[in-house]
């Protein structure tokens, strides 16, 4: 067998003094490895889809002890995670065990409805969930005035990067929201929603749901460049008819059985009674796979797959662009350059 | 071992020491059985990296499938060295 020739060397591609400077200003993040983190298993509002009272996690019981936590966060020090992402139910209800965690664990993102302020103390990247303008949140989340009460509670603080996500319901409400929160100087990024299992309820994306939504998305990192965090590519790769897993080959343990080198050797995502279950592994755990477009697989999902994107300038261009977004949107510090491609590129086979 | 394998495992470790900026070994003194994950500490998106320049010197195909067997050095040239001879 032959193996098909490659058009451009590495070195060649990386041989551009934009490319360059790019995967030399990414690559030294290569040494974050994640787990994830159920904090507590109560929550302020009730949303519509929520994955975390989706399958068995939600019943739990809670380990509350900031002591047990800190065992934890040093143990998960050893065996080599650099980076922590805290979530479930809501965090912001246990500021004394995400304290814990910042003191053991310099570099991490803690995902928050945005109702209670997390003290600025504990400096990890928040990201803050919004799933359409005020009137849809009401209807989905049951609370109201969201957004205003999330960039009140998050005004001028560095942290923050708001995360829209797109149910078919509020495509056309991103460009309300993404303009308060730019008139306001802040960050954000884009999710997709994508099912729990089971779930067939009408917030699943569609064909036409996800075409409308790239749509979007494209108008609004072109008016917003400066503050919403994204790029053509991440807008390629969650709006894409297939999966993320049909796409990049999910490398979490959860679709991987391989222990031997990345995410499923190192994974984990803990429950809040401090267990973790490999079949249950992944950053979003009862996602249904073959719906998954969420944000957060993805920034580990295509970054895992560098070498398949190392064909040509232009696809490690939109690989890079990729990474630097997921780096911008959950490193605090990190701050995004501007995008190396200005269009749309095919998502690349398996190498 | 023969001079082929022993160049390549050779080649391939000076690749590993300039990529990922190794210091305390040089490509003479580097064990070529050395587990690279285990005992190296690096991790997938350091062995993409060092596969992409191995693709450039010896012009073949990595695939990602497997990485995980690619443990060592030695483990390594063999494989590069099967590439190349399925290659010609």
């Amino acid at each position: 067998m032959t193996a098909p020739k490659q058009a451009f060397k590495f070195s060649d591609i990386i041989a551009d003094p934009k490319i360059r400077e790019r995967w030399e200003k990414v690559r030294r993040y290569f040494f974050l490895r994640e787990s994830t983190y159920d904090m507590t298993s109560r929550c302020n509002i009730k949303c519509d889809g929520c994955y975390y009272y989706a399958g068995e996690k939600q019943f739990a019981t809670a380990n509350t002890s900031p002591e047990y936590w800190r065992g934890l966060m040093e143990s998960e020090k050893e065996r080599g995670i650099t980076f922590v992402v805290l979530a479930g139910a809501e965090p912001a209800l246990v500021p004394e065990l995400c304290q814990v965690c910042f003191d053991v664990m310099p570099l991490g993102a803690i995902a928050t409805n945005g109702l209670k302020p997390i003290p600025r103390e504990i400096d990890y990247q928040i990201h803050i969930s919004v799933w359409g303008n005020d009137q849809t949140s009401l209807a989905v989340r049951k609370a109201p005035d969201m957004l205003a009460r999330q960039m009140n509670n998050y005004k001028d603080d560095p942290r923050a990067v708001f995360v829209y996500t797109f149910t078919p319901n509020n495509i056309e409400e991103a460009a309300e929201v993404v303009k308060q929160v730019a008139d306001q100087d802040m960050k954000i990024t884009f999710n997709m929603f994508s099912a729990p299992v089971g779930y067939t309820g009408p917030l699943c994306h569609d064909s036409a749901s996800l075409l409308k939504t790239r749509e979007a998305m494209d108008a609004l990192l072109t008016s917003y460049p400066q503050h919403v965090l994204f790029s053509k590519y991440n807008i390629v790769s969650h709006t894409h008819p297939k999966g993320l897993h049909d796409l990049f080959s999910c490398p979490y343990p959860r679709r991987n059985p391989s222990t031997d080198i990345g995410l499923g050797r190192s994974f984990r995502q803990y429950r809040t009674d401090l267990q973790w279950d490999r079949e249950a592994a992944c950053c979003v755990p009862d996602t249904d796979c073959d719906d998954c477009r969420h944000y957060a697989a993805g920034s580990a999902v295509v970054t895992a797959r560098m070498y398949r994107h190392a064909t040509d300038p232009d696809t490690f261009s939109a690989w890079l662009d990729y990474v630097d977004t997921y780096l911008a949107v959950w490193v605090r510090g990190y701050e995004k350059g501007q995008n190396l491609c200005d269009h749309f590129i095919t998502p690349p086979p398996s190498a | 071992m023969s001079t082929d394998i022993q160049q390549t495992i050779q080649r391939i470790a000076e690749i590993i020491i300039d990529e990922l900026k190794l210091e305390d070994v040089t490509p003479e003194t580097f064990d070529p059985d050395l587990d690279l994950v285990d005992e190296v500490g690096i991790d997938s998106m350091d062995l993409a990296t060092v596969a992409l320049v191995l693709r450039d010197e010896y012009g073949i195909r990595i695939d990602e499938d497997d990485y995980p067997r690619l443990t060592t050095v030695k483990i390594i040239a063999e494989y590069i060295i099967e590439k190349q001879s399925e290659n010609e």
